[in-house]
């Protein structure tokens, strides 16, 4: 997995690429989102569009992810999330927690 | 069309991703619905993951192997460790929404039409998922 990041109207967005599936994926994201909390970045949006798979582990660095910046008075949301990785969303029943959109403008705004 | 295909796997999580790579290739010559397609992709990954990680224990010097046998429209894939396995009878899904591991093999019984989990005769613990997979058309755009 590699993590691209760059800032929109005081947003993080991280665009996510290859596979999401724990291991040195979880480490990389893990900083990544402790590096942005400590620039007072605490407001995510994880673009999921070149991510071919996730499987449960994958989930897990997201859970971590999002409870880590929940607790830090922030938020993590999804972005252009597949038809394949929103049905393991779905089955896992965590589409009822993670926020996710299609478009890069509104998710951004809803932050606002 | 009928046809069957083995794969060994250096205990390396870089290469989860192979067999549902092998399964998509395979795919793209039947008429089958996409969604069905990387339903059982998303549960060979997860039976890969387990095998590597609880199985074997990510141990450099294990393998994991996985057979893919196809009987259009139905698939069965085997994926076999070198672990001491676990009681799948045992086996309860967690309530807690926000736990940060255990949905494998929640995913994979959502995924499959039967999931077992059992010892091959070479001593090697397996588990077999096998899905009849949907003809193109049937709930996506294939």
């Amino acid at each position: 997995m590699k993590i691209k990041e760059r800032k929109r109207d005081g947003v993080a967005i991280l665009e996510m690429s290859g596979q999401l599936m724990g291991g040195p994926d979880a480490e990389a994201f893990d900083e990544t989102l402790k590096t942005l909390i400590h620039e007072g970045c605490r407001n995510v949006i994880v673009n999921m569009e070149k991510v071919r798979w996730v499987n449960s582990t994958g989930l897990g660095i997201l859970i971590s992810g999002y409870t880590t910046l929940k607790k830090s008075g922030g938020e993590l949301k999804l972005l252009k999330v597949s038809d394949r990785i929103e049905n393991i969303f779905i089955v896992s029943k965590l589409f009822t927690v993670f926020e996710s959109y299609q478009d890069e403008d509104e998710a951004v705004r809803s932050f606002a | 069309m009928s046809s069957r295909i083995s794969i060994q796997l250096p205990n390396r999580m870089e290469f989860l991703g192979v067999p549902d790579a092998v399964l998509m290739e395979i795919g793209g010559e039947l008429d089958c619905a996409r969604r069905s397609l990387e339903e059982l992709g998303t549960a060979v990954i997860e039976a890969c993951t387990n095998a590597m990680e609880h199985g074997n224990h990510l141990a450099d010097s294990t393998s994991i192997e996985v057979i893919i046998e196809l009987d259009d429209p139905r698939v069965t894939i085997t994926v076999l460790d070198e672990g001491p396995g676990f009681d799948f009878a045992a086996w309860q899904p967690s309530e807690e929404l926000m736990r940060q591991r255990g949905r494998g093999i929640l995913i994979m019984r959502e995924f499959t039409d039967d999931l077992t989990f059992s010892r091959h005769e070479d001593g090697r613990f397996l588990v077999r998922l096998v899905k009849t997979l949907a003809p193109a058309g049937d709930d996506d755009d294939s």
